[in-house]
């Protein structure tokens, strides 16, 4: 068996590796800003540092490939007609494809 | 007691209905099993499967009060009344409480239930260190009853793709036996996102599995073989 073969392994995998970069992210959060409150210039300036950039940018593809995980699992699931079902996922896929440009453009603009 | 049985004859019956019994007088310890057949005797309509009656051979699984089970060692006294006995869910019904367990046995089939040697077989046994056999408890105690499958949601939804918790729990059976020599093959036939990767953990296999088997379990255990396989 090779990777290609591994379909399902595949997206179990990136399910599974996706959710530990998300939950350390969010924990690395509330460790660094947890309870404050941060002016914006500040927020801005932590978050143009290359290394939170570059975290920040990993944290939205992993979320953003869960989530395309999940809900393809879904669609899976719960939309048998094979018409209707191309046509949900290329929905969800678009609309977190366009999430993924949006957001990750926003987090380089800031670093600069 | 009260108790409320589907009643379904696909012959004579538009839909199925819920048909009101009442009996008193049960021994210390009856079960679930013998309240059905003093039931039968009063009306031989009802038609279930039974055999062995003392929870080995898993044929009078069904769905009471809302929980797969079977009837043989299911004490009366655990019952809250009235007692609602169906079919176990999921599967086409021939009528009443009887299945037709087709789509489970096909799945189980398909996982290829038997030991595979390539190599030229031993003269007198194949001999098996106690450390090797122990990793088969919790596996081959299997009875095929159906009330994981049938209680699973995967399987409800993909019934023709999803093998289902007891043919998966058996496909690992197989693997994990020091014997059999089949592992690439029967890892690479459960690839794809239907066969096994189906399984969300949802775990109501382990919920319900009358011999307290845990299929949630093998299921993890076969994606990290496959997941060694290929790393």
């Amino acid at each position: 068996m090779s990777w290609r073969a591994a379909a399902g392994l595949r997206s179990w995998l990136l399910q599974r590796l996706s959710a530990v970069y998300i939950v350390a992210f969010l924990l690395a959060l509330v460790f660094a800003w947890g309870g404050e409150s941060v002016p914006f210039d500040t927020w801005r300036a932590w978050v143009a540092h290359p290394l939170v950039n570059v975290g920040l940018m990993l944290f939205l593809l992993a979320l953003l490939s869960h989530a395309w995980v999940g809900a393809r699992d879904v669609v899976m699931d719960y939309v048998k007609p094979v018409q209707l079902r191309y046509l949900v996922l290329i929905g969800i896929g678009l609309a977190l494809a366009g999430l993924a440009i949006w957001s990750l453009r926003i987090v380089l603009l800031v670093g600069g | 007691m009260r108790f409320l049985i589907y009643r379904y004859d696909p012959d004579a019956d538009k839909t199925p209905r819920m048909q009101a019994y009442e009996l008193d007088g049960f021994e210390d310890g009856a079960m679930l099993l013998d309240a059905l057949f003093r039931i039968k005797a009063q009306d031989e309509t009802l038609s279930f499967r039974r055999s062995c009656g003392e929870g080995v051979c898993g044929s009078d699984a069904m769905n009471i009060n809302g929980r797969n089970g079977l009837a043989c060692i299911t004490p009366l006294d655990s019952l809250k009344e009235p007692v609602e006995i169906r079919p176990v869910p999921g599967m086409p019904v021939i009528r009443d409480l009887i299945v037709d367990m087709e789509p489970f046995y096909h799945q189980y089939r398909a996982v290829k239930p038997w030991l595979t040697v390539h190599d030229p077989e031993p003269e007198a046994e194949f001999l098996q260190s106690p450390e090797q056999r122990d990793q088969l408890d919790g596996l081959y105690e299997c009875i095929l009853c159906g009330c994981c499958s049938t209680a699973c949601p995967s399987f409800w939804w993909n019934p023709d793709k999803f093998r289902g918790p007891a043919a998966l729990l058996q496909a690992w059976r197989f693997l994990a036996d020091s014997r059999d020599q089949a592992t690439g093959e029967r890892l690479a036939e459960l690839e794809g996102p239907y066969r096994l990767f189906r399984c969300h953990s949802i775990m109501n296999c382990v919920d319900v599995c009358p011999k307290g088997l845990n299929p949630t379990k093998a299921i993890g255990h076969i994606k990290q073989l496959m997941l060694k396989h290929l790393v």
